[in-house]
């Protein structure tokens, strides 16, 4: 019998369908995987189920009665937990003050010690390394993801729902994570696990259920489903990317040479990094995430001063003290990982994150004047040419365009004026099949017009498919280049058998 | 004050982006996120705001022993009376400066508490020039006013470059500032600077020509005029101009701003000297337009009316206008009823502190929305 059902569950958010007549079903003992684009309503499904949002309408039945769940607590009464997105920690409680807390046990020192207690039991019987005594700010973001599905196993929850759990962790974490899933689901747990990842939907789900555009769209048996029949479900179409290596690769831009950078903690990060990025050609770095590679990136982005090393640009000199603003008018631009950072400000309008590089270079009228009229026009231009969609007016706010989207918008900006070089970032993660595919063409575009592109990547399989060159990067350095189309398993053994 | 979250330094920690909505029950009623307010809307809240903090104004100065119909008088006497009404306008050309003086901090999320000491130290310098008789005296009154402009900038930039340098909170700095120039103001007027005349703890009587000139309607001077084209400038400055435009970013994410290649730091010190130069300015105003001599309380009150301005108008320099006929009104209003009715005078900094937080508890209803369950 099924612990969780959902009928025609609706809800929509100042006229925004979110979730459209969407109905699921959950049985004790599997692993059920929630699969669709960004958007497509996995998340807001979920987090009705877990008490946050309230449905429009529809019918939710937990073990065989209705039910409503009116709040995050009743929500906990019948035995279902949610690990979020973006957790939901006190980061400067420990793990077992931040499970107590949402335990809400009577009394904090006698409470404390039963937490405990059933923290570590459950780690053990897990095999789970969570540092219990140390603030969760201080955790990596693996183990606070652990301290979250502690919490909810603390809880006793029956039905746990994980969103999009792998986003923040390296393959082998991921894949350690969802063997610890499929062990509770053999004990008789019912796990919801929401991602845009096929392979992991292939390698541990008992069922899938796909959604697009907030209706659920079928429910399958992942074995029995090739990966093009699971694509085709979740876009409404197929898409097949093939490699398509430079024609021309031109003259030397950049030469990174002997780079080394710090965190400001005085943590050593990149210990000399050589490489050149050449006109026309897409460089690759390939590597394991933590291996110095956000670092770099905001070396090259002109937000951090490397320690040591230059960064000569062809034609200009080191530009390695050089501040964004003389990199930019050089040419340099960058599509960084973290859009919410570096790459936008969520409140304000789609025009102005636009238009802001433009009005520093003079695009956009004087300084005495900021020229809207033409400034809302190129965005109107830039948002149609490069497909960004959900723009109801330029005038909104930039938070609300979903991920994809809003990629769409920095590569839009970014890209406005023909650049020497493009540092992208992780460029497509955590966005779907087709906003995927659509940034990766930018950039193929943006070499074929003669940039140096830079492709920092912890998907193996974009900097394969994308790169002409390929360098490994392990522990701060490049360790090995190898020309493209390269061999995956000698990446692989440069990523990981390197001391 | 619901739009002033504390903002300690650049390194201010990227919130997560709050779900879309939340919804909840209160019997009967259904609570919901709102993603947006239209203008319109924002301003009927604004207004049902200030309504609601009148309405408890009114009950609150009943309860003092304000007869009602006494109040209602002295209202309709405030706008009825033309010497009335040019001493509202003489007493606005402070309180819209130290609004703009607030609303320009605001706008780049610089805290600035100080004004108060701000303006101590503009009046201190352009005391300094009158009474050393600084320049050819037709170039004295502009003097006096760079000099207090410099005197607003020097009691800022050192919180500026705290803050700025090392991330210290100039919540704390300014306001701590305003300790010190308040005690240095009355060592120089128990000291040096008492006025040897009539040995009151006053600076000396400034001269004709370091008065601000009368208009030559009633007794107002050039002090309303200045303060309008400084509102019109900063109303440029900030809606028109690229470094307005660049505020904006950097108020919104000062980290994309810095990737993008704007000049964060120039942008934040720039918006805080500006600042802090109004609020000398101001302080100018008093002394050289209404006291012609540096007083021990001239700045009374001025610095909680400045944030109160700007908070009301929503940062914006021209709806500061407004709010300053407002405020105006009740520092006159105050005066008379002090006389009249013996109720304190803190009673206007009671009225203005009620309406903020009726204005900020409207704010609920730009960010939810209430719908009867079904």
């Amino acid at each position: 019998m099924p612990i969780l059902e959902l009928h025609d569950v609706s809800k929509s958010f100042d006229g925004f369908q979110a979730v459209a007549d969407a109905s699921f079903d959950l049985v004790p003992g599997e692993l059920h995987a929630l699969l669709g684009e960004n958007g497509a309503g996995k998340s807001s499904l979920m987090n009705i189920v877990a008490g946050l949002y309230r449905p429009d309408k529809g019918r939710i039945r937990v073990k065989g009665e209705d039910v409503h769940i009116d709040g995050p607590s009743i929500a906990k009464k019948l035995g279902i937990g949610m690990v979020h997105q973006h957790y939901k920690l006190v980061k400067a409680f420990n793990a077992v003050e931040n499970i107590l807390l949402a335990a809400g046990a009577d009394k904090y020192r006698t409470g404390l010690a039963e937490v405990e207690k059933s923290v570590c039991e459950h780690c053990e019987e897990m095999g789970f390394a969570v540092d219990l005594k140390r603030p969760v700010g201080a955790l990596s973001v693996a183990e606070q993801q652990r301290v979250e599905i502690l919490k909810v196993l603390v809880n006793g929850a029956e039905i746990i729902i994980l969103d999009e759990p792998s986003a923040v962790l390296t393959d082998s974490e991921a894949a350690a994570l969802l063997k610890v899933m499929r062990t509770l689901a053999a004990k008789g747990a019912a796990v919801v696990l929401i991602t845009h990842k096929l392979g992991e939907v292939k390698a541990f789900a008992d069922r899938v259920t796909i959604m697009r555009g907030g209706r659920t769209v079928t429910t399958a048996d992942p074995k029995g489903s090739s990966l093009a029949d699971l694509t085709a479900k979740i876009i409404g179409q197929a898409v097949c990317e093939t490699r398509h290596p430079a024609k021309a690769i031109g003259a030397p831009v950049l030469h990174l040479k002997a780079i080394t950078g710090a965190r400001a903690d005085g943590h050593r990060t990149l210990h000399g990094v050589d490489l050149t990025l050449r006109a026309g050609e897409l460089y690759g770095i390939a590597g394991v995430g933590g291996n110095g590679q956000p670092e770099l990136a905001e070396i090259l982005m002109g937000v951090n001063r490397p320690t040591g090393g230059t960064l000569e640009f062809v034609g200009a000199g080191d530009i390695s003290r050089s501040n964004p603003a003389e990199r930019r008018k050089l040419g340099l631009v960058c599509i960084p990982a973290d859009r919410a950072t570096y790459g936008l400000a969520g409140e304000l309008s789609i025009c102005e994150n636009y238009i802001v590089t433009g009005v520093r270079n003079g695009r956009f009228g004087s300084w005495t004047r900021v020229n809207w009229r033409s400034g809302a026009a190129s965005t109107k231009d830039a948002v149609s040419a490069f497909e960004v969609l959900g723009v109801r007016s330029t005038r909104q706010k930039a938070s609300l365009l979903s991920g994809g989207n809003a990629q769409k918008l920095v590569i839009a900006r970014e890209l406005a004026s023909p650049p020497r070089i493009v540092v992208a970032h992780s460029p497509s993660r955590g966005l779907d099949a087709r906003a995927t595919s659509e940034v990766r063409r930018r950039l193929l575009e943006a070499r074929d017009a003669g940039a140096a592109v830079l492709l920092i990547s912890e998907d193996l399989d974009e900097i394969m498919l994308m790169s002409d060159r390929i360098g490994v990067m392990t522990r701060g350095r490049i360790v090995q280049e190898f020309e493209a189309p390269a061999d995956r398993q000698l990446l692989g053994k440069a990523m990981v058998h390197h001391d | 004050m619901t739009e002033m979250q504390l903002n300690i330094g650049m390194a201010r920690p990227q919130q997560p982006p709050a779900p879309p909505s939340m919804g909840w029950r209160i019997p009967g009623l259904l609570l919901e996120v709102r993603q947006h307010a239209p203008i319109w809307f924002q301003t009927l809240v604004l207004l049902c705001g200030m309504a609601t903090g009148l309405g408890l104004s009114f009950l609150i100065l009943l309860a003092a022993g304000v007869p009602a119909d006494g109040l209602v008088v002295e209202f309709k006497s405030i706008f009825s009376n033309t010497t009335n009404i040019a001493s509202l306008l003489t007493q606005l050309a402070p309180l819209l400066i130290v609004g703009l003086s607030a609303a320009v901090a605001f706008r780049v999320q610089f805290w600035n508490i100080g004004i108060e000491g701000q303006m101590i130290f503009g009046s201190i310098a352009a005391t300094f020039v009158a009474i050393n008789d600084i320049g050819p005296e037709p170039l004295r009154l502009p003097l006096m006013m760079a000099a207090a402009a410099i005197g607003g900038m020097a009691w800022i930039i050192v919180p500026a470059l705290l803050r700025i340098r090392f991330g210290v909170n100039e919540i704390i700095s300014t306001l701590l500032l305003n300790y010190v120039a308040v005690n240095f103001l009355l060592h120089l007027l128990y000291g040096s600077w008492r006025d040897p005349k009539s040995s009151f703890p006053n600076s000396e009587q400034y001269t004709a020509a370091e008065r601000l000139p009368q208009l030559g309607w009633e007794s107002l001077t050039y002090a309303l005029p200045l303060a309008l084209v400084l509102t019109l400038f900063c109303w440029w400055l900030f809606s028109l101009s690229r470094f307005g435009f660049y505020t904006r970013i950097v108020q919104s994410n000062p980290k994309m701003a810095l990737a993008m290649g704007l000049p964060v730091i120039a942008v934040t010190l720039g918006a805080a000297l500006l600042s802090g130069a109004l609020a000398g300015i101001a302080g100018f105003t008093i002394s050289s337009g209404v006291e012609y001599r540096l007083t021990q309380s001239f700045f009374l009150g001025y610095g909680f009316s400045g944030i109160l301005i700007a908070f009301l108008a929503r940062n914006n320099m021209i709806g500061a206008i407004l709010v300053s006929i407002l405020v105006a009104t009740f520092f006159i209003a105050s005066q008379s009823l002090q006389v009249f009715y013996q109720v304190p005078g803190a009673i206007v900094q009671l009225i203005q502190a009620v309406i903020v937080i009726s204005v900020a508890g409207f704010e609920f209803f730009n960010r939810f929305r209430l719908r009867l369950a079904r």
